[in-house]
Parts: structure tokens; C-alpha cells; sequence
């Protein structure tokens, strides 16, 4: 190949280069730029005025003292960590009781994990569905069980009750979630060097004992993520406690997304609303940072 | 757990502590798929009978023992059902399409080239993957309704991309790493063009990670409730979980017809999940699902 060739070559192996860069990043770059930070910056300028949709009038952060101080703010955050925390603990727990006893040599074990994945599978509005069958006073299975064992009396509405609206919407949550908990679970167990439970069997440890200094040291960095992500998400879910309460019976499983959605379209305020979803957007970035320093997933990214 | 108390107590034989273990974990994995499934059976048992027979003499009888068509039928003769499956379906193949591409076109970029910043756009990704929709929502919605777009594929398609890219990029990202650049190196050698190797190299090697980030955005797009109530108001427009989550408000629906269309919304999952789930189960191995 004589110099100028290569030189030639060389010449469009770099303009192709940029070019393919050019045409990599500027879709990601528009992209996130129109559905992500333009949404999001506008949200926080609308956050600051008065009646953003009408004859706007610049406030400052009145709209966010206002909700703030609203006396049934903290009511509505104490909604959502109580929403987020069990509904993540449960989901945890089952996922990893699931995993256990999947990742036990049993038969059928293939059959119990391709199960598995149907709740996670099946649609939010589904899932309710289902539930709100499930749980219905009039035709619901499990009224009818609980009666004819004698344990209640007469049948529960239980996601339209003060008392059982939560622990309602919490089950149904569980129950499609716990299957989150359990594929992560899983790969970490099956990840864990079979040699180990051998060598502690020989020195005489017990189940209990093997679970506890082999298995849990395993599994301590997937929890973490899990109670980090899953509750985050939780923290923030919207659909399944719409369509199951709507946020009642009397707010009664009003979290913070849920009051976000009716300060919009149902007080049409905006400007309320684009507040509480600021202090949501806060409260998120706070979490994340936490999570960023310390698991740095972003890491191997960079490397 | 329960079938770590048995032994820490170690007063039993070797053998009898095995035997009890073994039964313990077969009640649990017994209890789990019951569980797990019995709400999926109570859905078809009532989708596929009629309210006669489910609700007859005041206690739910869930034995399949006469299956109709009759719930499917006034599905679809008394309600918009075939116009809600169609949105639905427009809309998701839509936003699958441009997820995916976009998530291809993005993952390779950020794998291959080198940028300042780089570590800021991996953590804006990862932000954006964790926030709440109905947050998003707001602001789309005001923007939308200024451009006067709501009430189009257009605007519900991006929105549902939005939801699902930060996903579906970090996904090909990560899978992009996982492909040695040697080949593509070896490819140039050999006097292929850049363009030429990401077609016919990268490409089919990134498939699975491809097949799996459009899982993920088919998955919420069909799924997704959020966005299409807040940008989609007009009854013609509904999706499919939009309209049918409306069916409970309505007399002349009842419990048959709305395990039926919840059903027919289960059949694209459903298949998915028996085609493709080692896709699925590496994109949870990869980053975890929502």
C-alpha cells in the first residue's frame, strides 16, 4: 500500500469514526435531553410559580413551603416509608425464602422457577384484579375461607377498610414483587462455590451455621442493592395503589406519587404538584447518592 | 428458616435431621407454587366460566368443570376492548422499536468512545432508571398539552421510551463491555469499516443483550398504566390497561368479563416468558428488572 493510500485510508477510518460517534451519542444525547431534562428542568421552574398553566406568577419557593408545611404532608410521607419499607422487607423475605428452597436440589425446582416469574410477569392491572377478587367482601375466596373457619364473623372490604386498605395493597405488591427478590437471590446463591458447604459439613457445622457464615456473607451486597432499589421503586410506585384504593378509603394509602397525581389532575394545581414531585426528585437524589458512593455501579462503566 | 432450627438443635441423627429438612423444604416449595399459582387459577377459572356456574347458590365455586366463551364474547361485542388491544399494541411496538434502537445506537457509543463526563452520563442513566413515572408524567403532560399532542401514539410512545430507555441503555451498555474490541480490531484488519464490523460483527454478538433490553421495553410499555392515564384521555385513544381498569365502575361489567380481558392481557407476557426466558433471566443477572 503506497503512503498516500494509507494516509487516505487513515483520512476516512477517522471520519468514519466520528461519524459513528456522532450517530451513537446525538440520538442519546436528543433523546435525554427532550424526554428527560427539559420535562424535569421545566417541572422544577413550573414548581415555582403560581398557576403555571394559567397567568403564571413567579413565587419562589412558596409552593414548596406550602406543601411542606401542609398539615397532611407528613401523614402522606409516613404513608409512603410505611408503603415502601414493608412492602420491600416482605418481598425480600419471600424472595429469599423462595430462593432457598429453589436453589435446594428438589424435583420440580425448574418447574418452581419458571413459575415463579408469572406474578412478576403478569400486568400491575392484572394483579389487582386479581386481588380485589381475592380479597372482595361479597365474592371474595378469601372472606368465604376465613368464614367458614370461623375466624371472622362477617366478610372484610378490606381494600376500602382504614384498618386493612395498607396491609391490602402491601400483599398485592408483595406478591408480584417477591419474584424481583427471588431471580436476584438466586443467581447470588448459585454463584457460591458448592465446595464451601462441603468443607463446613466436614468440620461438623450445622444447616443453621452454614446458612449463617457461608450463604448470608454471599448474599449481604444483593440485600443491600434490593432494600436500596426495591424500596426506591416502591417509594415511588403509583399504579398499583391507584388502581387498588385510589389512595383511600380517607387517604388512607395516599402516599406521595398518589398525592402528586390528584394535586394535578384533580386540584388542577401545578404548581403543588410539580413541588411535591420536586421534594420527591430531592429525596430521590439524596437516596441515590447514598447508593452511588457506595456500591459505584456506575464503575464498570468507567473502568 | 425453618428448616435451619431442626438442626441447630443437633440432638437428632444425621440421617433423621436430612429426612426432616428434606420434608420441610418440599411443604415450602408445595406452599410457594400453590401460592404463586392459585391467583393466576382463580383468574382463568372465572375468565373461561360463566358467572352462573362461578357464582352459583352465593359461594365462589373455582372447579372448572363448563367452559364458555361467553365472557370473551361480550368483551368484545358490548365494549371498546378490540380498539384498546389495538392502541395498546401500537404503542408498544412503537416504543420496543425505538427503546431497543436507541439502546443499541447508545450502549455501543458510550462502550467504544471515550468521553469526559462519561461517568456522569452512567450515573444520570442510573437516576433516571430509579425515578418515579407519575414525576415524569407531570411535566410531559403540561408539554403535551401545549404542543397539543395528547391523545396521540406519538406522544404516549416517547413517553413509554422514556420510562423504559434509561433501562434498556444501561442494559447494552454493559453488554457491549462484555464483547472484546479484538474483534472488531480484527475485523478493521482485515480492511472491513467500522460501520461494516458493528453490522456484521457486533451485531449478532450483542443479540441476546439486544433481545433482552426489547423484553424489558415491551414489557413496560404493555404493562404500563401511568403514563397512558395521564397522557391518553379521550376513549378512543384508551390502552388496553387504561380501558379494562375502567370495566370494574362500570354495571354492566362483572367479575367474568374482567378476568376475561385480563386474561387476553396476559397472552404477550405469557409468551414471552415461554420463549424467551433465559433472555429474561439474563437481563435480571445483568441489572435487575423493574
Amino acid at each position: 500500500m503506497s503512503t498516500v493510500n494509507s494516509l487516505k485510508s487513515s483520512f476516512t477510518h477517522l471520519d468514519e469514526r466520528q461519524l459513528l460517534l456522532l450517530a451513537t451519542f446525538i440520538p442519546f444525547a436528543a433523546f435525554f435531553t427532550i424526554v428527560w431534562l427539559i420535562p424535569i428542568g421545566y417541572a422544577l421552574w413550573m414548581s415555582l410559580l403560581h398557576d403555571p398553566t394559567g397567568a403564571a406568577i413567579f413565587t419562589g419557593l412558596w409552593n414548596y413551603v406550602d406543601i411542606l408545611t401542609s398539615s397532611d404532608f407528613p401523614t402522606f410521607l409516613w404513608h409512603s416509608i410505611v408503603y415502601a419499607l414493608s412492602s420491600t422487607v416482605l418481598s425480600l423475605l419471600v424472595g429469599l425464602g423462595l430462593a432457598l428452597v429453589v436453589n435446594q436440589e428438589i424435583q420440580g425446582g425448574s418447574i418452581l422457577r419458571t413459575m415463579m416469574i408469572f406474578p412478576y410477569l403478569l400486568p400491575t392491572l392484572v394483579v389487582i384484579f386479581i386481588w380485589k377478587f381475592i380479597l372482595d367482601p361479597n365474592v371474595g375466596v378469601l372472606n368465604q375461607w376465613l368464614i367458614q373457619v370461623g375466624y371472622i364473623e362477617d366478610p372484610i372490604a378490606f381494600f376500602s377498610t382504614l384498618k386493612w386498605a395498607m396491609p391490602a395493597v402491601v400483599i398485592a405488591s408483595v406478591w408480584k414483587f417477591g419474584s424481583f427478590s427471588f431471580f436476584i437471590l438466586l443467581a447470588r446463591l448459585q454463584a457460591i462455590d458448592p465446595n464451601l458447604y462441603e468443607r463446613a459439613r466436614v468440620e461438623g457445622a450445622s444447616t443453621w451455621q452454614a446458612f449463617r457464615d457461608i450463604t448470608l456473607p454471599h448474599l449481604r451486597g444483593a440485600i443491600l442493592i434490593i432494600l436500596l432499589v426495591r424500596g426506591i421503586w416502591m417509594f415511588n410506585k403509583f399504579d398499583i395503589i391507584y388502581l387498588s384504593t385510589r389512595g383511600g378509603p380517607l387517604k388512607a394509602t395516599t402516599t406521595l406519587p398518589i398525592r402528586v397525581y390528584e394535586l394535578a389532575f384533580e386540584a388542577v394545581d401545578f404548581g403543588g404538584a410539580t413541588a411535591l414531585a420536586g421534594i420527591m426528585f430531592f429525596l430521590l437524589a439524596g437516596v441515590a447518592v447514598v447508593y452511588f458512593s457506595v456500591f459505584e455501579p456506575e464503575k464498570e462503566v468507567t473502568h | 428458616m425453618s428448616f435451619g432450627e431442626g438442626a441447630a438443635g443437633s440432638v437428632l441423627p444425621q440421617h433423621i435431621q436430612q429426612r426432616v429438612k428434606r420434608i420441610a423444604v418440599i411443604l415450602t416449595a408445595l406452599l410457594v407454587a400453590v401460592f404463586v399459582t392459585f391467583p393466576v387459577y382463580i383468574m382463568i377459572a372465572i375468565a373461561v366460566q360463566s358467572p352462573a356456574a362461578v357464582f352459583e347458590g352465593g359461594a365462589v365455586h373455582l372447579l372448572i368443570d363448563s367452559v364458555t366463551f361467553r365472557n370473551f364474547r361480550i368483551l368484545f361485542e358490548e365494549t371498546n376492548t378490540v380498539r384498546y388491544f389495538t392502541n395498546s399494541i401500537i404503542v408498544t411496538a412503537s416504543s420496543t422499536l425505538m427503546s431497543t434502537a436507541l439502546a443499541v445506537a447508545a450502549g455501543y457509543g458510550l462502550t467504544r468512545f471515550d468521553f469526559t463526563g462519561k461517568t456522569l452520563a452512567a450515573r444520570a442513566v442510573l437516576f433516571a432508571y430509579m425515578f418515579s413515572p407519575i414525576v415524569l408524567a407531570i411535566p410531559l403532560y403540561v408539554i403535551f398539552y401545549t404542543l397539543g399532542l395528547l391523545n396521540s401514539y406519538f406522544a404516549l410512545a416517547m413517553a413509554l421510551t422514556g420510562i423504559s430507555a434509561p433501562f434498556t441503555i444501561w442494559l447494552m451498555w454493559q453488554y457491549f463491555q462484555t464483547i472484546p474490541i479484538s474483534l472488531e480490531e480484527s475485523a478493521w484488519i482485515k480492511g472491513a469499516s467500522r460501520t461494516r464490523t458493528l453490522w456484521d460483527v457486533v451485531l449478532p454478538i450483542a443479540r441476546p443483550g439486544y433481545i433482552s433490553a426489547s423484553i424489558f421495553a415491551f414489557a413496560v410499555a404493555w404493562n404500563d398504566f401511568t403514563m397512558a392515564r395521564v397522557v391518553m384521555s379521550s376513549d378512543k385513544m384508551y390502552t388496553i390497561t387504561v380501558g379494562a381498569s375502567l370495566f370494574l365502575d362500570r354495571v354492566t361489567i362483572g367479575w367474568g368479563e374482567t378476568m376475561a380481558v385480563s386474561l387476553l392481557i396476559c397472552i404477550p407476557p405469557f409468551l414471552i416468558a415461554l420463549f424467551l426466558q433465559n433472555y429474561l433471566l439474563q437481563g435480571f443477572n445483568v441489572g435487575g428488572l423493574e
